[in-house]
């Protein structure tokens, strides 16, 4: 039973990365609670819908928008993202190449989609496969957080479709700085970033200081 | 739910189509209309796969390139296109005995003739879409058979679907949204409302044929008209399915918001999908040709205000086997009278300078004389240029055709 007061959040969040990295198998865990080596590849775009109780108050609807991989369906993402609120961008782990287009998705992603307050979407980064025991990359957590700081995640998580290792945290994730963005638009929430150019009084102050 | 055909009935389907591609070309050129309404009946299993390439003209065109599969397969491909290709193997109809096991022969040979694609066409490369295309295919006959019938529908049926830039299968978005309108002016109000874009959910329709949408009986029909018919029966299938789930403001009552709507469009109800219902909707629904035509001049014109000139220039498409086999007639043909029902009152040289040109690039892979525009392996150069539909011959013919196909009732 529902209760009278709670709250209901609608989110639509993307799914992006390469082809073949995880992405569709990803949802289905999430959503279905379970894996399949069978899953077609994905042709355009799928969807599908998580419902989670947040906490006692509040129910989180999201919407997740499965993208196929290929490059070439590139050219159509821009309706494909329209009025996402967060994204998961995911590689996979046994495939170097994959990380390297992680850049390319996220600079794909920011310039085609900002929030209404002008921000980017929260993004986590998803290292899926990490069941393969092949760990080239992830070894060092701290190179990790270190490429999330410099390339705007909001965080990173070692994840398995297969062994359904870490996916719900990763997307409490997500959906944690969702709902914080939401409530207050304007300050970072990341208070150890500095973001000068965000800063509307301080243009105001500089803008003062070049008059005078 | 397989509709049962009468042994009887479908051993007498069988000889009438064992007749029909024993006089292909005559059969063709004379009773059309007989090979659609039989194709719109559906062709007996065991002669689709043969009655499929004879309708593509991929049995011409194998014939013309004897031995050109053979080549290519032998090369050793992009590694680029080869690294995709590989992944996608094992996530076409996944399930189906042929395509089951990894590395089984149903998956070798979709690597075969997706690669050779590859190597045919290497601007175009490989698209993930072209794939269930192949499995389908592959399903119904020989890898280098399938092989050519790909190239078929990626360069006659469907072309630019599956080129880089995915440009015509969104103008084919707007197309079928503006057909939409006149089909059903409750489903497009509500798109429109919602504000849904027309690739949401028309992309894997159109770029799979319904290969992946449709119950298997279902797609095997809509298939066999779509090989006779050309991309019309694409389109009416896209309106019948959208007019069935969006049509009446009853069935817009479990969709208000974008997302619910997008979500019954993927999961359509299998009752407007079903064979007899489905395939008798698309015969009767009023979507001509020409009517596709003149959407497509007016998206054109649309897209090069917002978007600028296409990125991917494909030939004109050709709307099923009869444009296609005037188009492309067999060699053999040339020295033949043409039969009257061929010739176009549109404007005379442009089919016979074709023709020459036809002839001259089947001669050799390295022909200089294609220019720059060319692959070298029998690409037609000269049409690829073509971006106006009402320019090029192939449509001169084809609506000389509709207009004459409308007289000869009698067949």
């Amino acid at each position: 039973m529902q209760k009278h007061n709670q709250k209901e959040h609608l989110y639509k969040l993307l799914v992006i990365g390469d082809l073949g990295v995880g992405k569709t198998s990803i949802i289905k865990r999430y959503v279905h609670q379970n894996f399949s080596p069978h899953y077609r590849a994905t042709i355009g775009v799928d969807f599908a819908l998580k419902v989670l109780n947040w906490d006692a108050e509040t129910v989180v609807r999201l919407q997740l928008w499965d993208i196929a991989g290929q490059e070439r369906f590139g050219n159509m993402t821009r309706v494909y993202y329209r009025e996402a609120m967060g994204a998961f961008i995911v590689f996979d782990v046994t495939r170097p190449a994959t990380f390297e287009a992680v850049t390319k998705w996220k600079e794909d992603l920011d310039s085609k989609l900002v929030l209404p307050n002008g921000k980017p979407v929260p993004t986590v980064l998803l290292a899926n496969k990490c069941d393969q025991g092949i760990d080239v990359l992830m070894n060092n957590g701290i190179k990790m957080d270190q490429f999330c700081k410099e390339n705007g995640f909001v965080g990173w998580f070692e994840t398995s479709a297969k062994e359904n290792i870490n996916i719900n945290e990763a997307s409490r994730c997500l959906v944690k700085h969702i709902i914080a963005s939401e409530s207050d638009p304007v300050q970072s929430i990341e208070p150890d970033i500095i973001k000068p150019h965000l800063n509307s009084s301080k243009i105001v102050s500089c803008s003062a200081c070049f008059k005078s | 739910r397989l509709e049962e055909v009468p042994l009887e009935v479908l051993r007498q389907r069988e000889s009438k189509w064992l007749d029909m591609l024993n006089n292909w070309d005559k059969w063709m050129a004379k009773k059309h209309k007989k090979i659609r309404l039989r194709c719109q009946k559906g062709i007996p299993p065991s002669l689709r796969g043969r009655a499929w390439q004879y309708l593509s003209g991929s049995k011409v065109k194998l014939e013309q390139n004897m031995g050109k599969f053979d080549e290519l397969d032998l090369l050793t491909g992009d590694p680029k296109w080869l690294d995709v290709i590989e992944r996608d193997l094992h996530r076409q109809f996944p399930f189906h005995e042929m395509f089951v096991s990894r590395g089984g022969h149903g998956q070798q040979d979709l690597f075969r003739v997706l690669k050779a694609y590859t190597l045919y066409r290497p601007e175009e490369g490989y698209c993930q879409a072209q794939a269930p295309i192949a499995a389908v295919l592959l399903m119904h006959m020989p890898a280098e058979q399938a092989f050519w019938c790909l190239v078929q529908i990626c360069e006659k049926y469907l072309p630019g679907y599956y080129s880089e830039k995915l440009e015509a299968i969104q103008l084919d978005g707007q197309i079928l949204f503006s057909l939409l309108h006149k089909v059903s002016p409750v489903a497009y109000k509500h798109l429109s409302k919602q504000k849904i874009d027309p690739i949401l959910y028309m992309t894997e329709w159109f770029m799979c044929a319904f290969s992946r949408t449709l119950p298997w009986s279902s797609v095997l029909r809509v298939w066999d008209m779509f090989f006779c018919e050309g991309v019309k029966i694409i389109f009416r299938v896209g309106l019948v399915l959208l007019k069935h789930t969006l049509g009446s403001s009853d069935k817009l009552k479990s969709c208000q918001g974008q997302y619910e709507t997008m979500e019954r469009l993927r999961a359509l109800s299998p009752k407007i999908m079903q064979e007899a219902f489905l395939v008798q909707e698309v015969i009767e629904l009023p979507v001509t040709e020409r009517q596709i035509e003149r959407e497509h001049l007016i998206q054109l014109k649309k897209w090069r205000e917002t978007h600028g000139e296409l990125q991917c220039k494909s030939p004109p498409r050709l709307h099923g086997a009869k444009a296609i086999s005037e188009a492309e007639p067999a060699p053999r043909k040339a020295l033949e009278p043409v039969p009257s029902i061929i010739v176009s009152p549109g404007p005379a040289p442009v089919p016979k300078a074709r023709k020459s040109k036809e002839k001259s690039r089947e001669k050799g892979p390295a022909s200089p004389a294609n220019g720059p525009g060319a692959e070298g392996n029998g690409a037609p150069g000269t049409t690829r240029e073509l971006l106006h539909p009402q320019v090029s011959p192939h449509h001169q013919s084809k609506e000389s055709l509709s207009s004459r196909e409308s007289e000869d009732t009698y067949l």
